[in-house]
């Protein structure tokens, strides 16, 4: 597959969406350097094209694209991942696009191989304890009030529980959302079933429920 | 920074689930990051409390992925009544 060409924003939003890894270069034609990394991708496209696609994007045609990713200089490249930006390249750092591509591409297939889809990891994860809080940080530092606040309340309780650390892994953290239907963090988890955020354990604490509810 | 106010939120959970009461805080100084909520609503009875909370969350699916920080306490009239007389 050759380097595809964005030609207007819904196709972006397809390509970077796609369940391949994206590896996209924001470019200006009056670049010379962009010229440069799309032959970078053109030759990285012949070794790891069946598990990453790649794109090409006129950074100036799409300024709201470019504002939203901080594109400040071309080319930069962006990695997607389902739609989240994974990682970065600012600039001819023809190493740095290989080395990261190479890496994308190695993972993609590592997940294809052991079979585990990102459904299966997170039903893993839910079950991890008898009680699963995933938040942002951990319980000795908690990087967001209410993960704060919600860990303080568990505390109280006095029972075992396991934390995940969703800042640390951008695809559980945007893909629980879905699995679960629940848009916010922290969620909390009494063997592998939602309980809910913190207005809800709130409430269930408020109603004397709240043992009850996380020993399941 | 989200471009969503009080007001704004307040009509939509008004409408959509026929709420009798409805108050929507900002707690965010105006920039509309951060709001906190209460809301009755007939809607809510025979759901627990897990249910009601996704409903909410649900109508709001699209403004919540620019509000960073929402938190909600959802009655039904009959719990309402209770709660105010505590």
């Amino acid at each position: 597959m050759p380097v595809l060409t964005v030609e207007n924003s819904e196709d972006y939003q397809k390509y970077i969406s796609a369940d391949k890894t994206t590896v996209a270069l924001f470019a200006a034609d009056w670049a010379e350097q962009c010229a440069q990394v799309t032959d970078v991708l053109k030759e990285l496209d012949s070794i790891l094209g069946d598990k990453l696609q790649f794109i090409t994007l006129n950074a100036e045609k799409y300024p709201e694209i470019s504002m939203k990713h901080q594109i400040e200089a071309v080319p930069t490249v962006i990695f997607f991942n389902k739609g989240s930006a994974v990682d970065r390249v600012d600039g001819v750092d023809v190493a740095a696009i290989t080395s990261k591509s190479k890496k994308l591409a190695e993972s993609a297939s590592s997940a294809a191989a052991t079979g585990q889809t990102l459904n299966d990891r997170l039903t893993a994860l839910i079950n991890k304890a008898p009680l699963m809080i995933f938040m942002k940080g951990d319980r000795n530092a908690p990087r967001c009030g209410f993960s704060k606040q919600l860990i303080a309340i568990i505390n109280e309780t006095n029972l075992p529980y396991e934390t995940f650390d969703i800042l640390s892994d951008e695809e559980v953290r945007q893909g629980l959302k879905t699995f679960s239907d629940w848009p916010t963090y922290p969620q909390v988890y009494v063997k592998g079933e939602l309980i809910g955020g913190l207005d809800i354990i709130k409430e269930l604490l408020a109603n004397n429920e709240l043992e009850a509810s996380l020993k399941g | 920074m989200s471009k969503y106010t009080s007001k704004y939120l307040e009509d939509k959970l008004k409408e959509k689930l026929d709420a009798t009461y409805v108050q929507v805080t900002d707690e965010s100084d105006g920039c509309g990051g951060k709001f906190s909520a209460i809301i009755v609503s007939k809607a809510f009875e025979g759901k627990a409390l897990l249910q009601k909370h996704r409903l909410v969350n649900t109508t709001l699916a699209e403004e919540l992925k620019e509000i960073h920080a929402f938190s909600q306490k959802s009655y039904t009239p009959a719990e309402w009544e209770k709660v105010q007389q505590q």
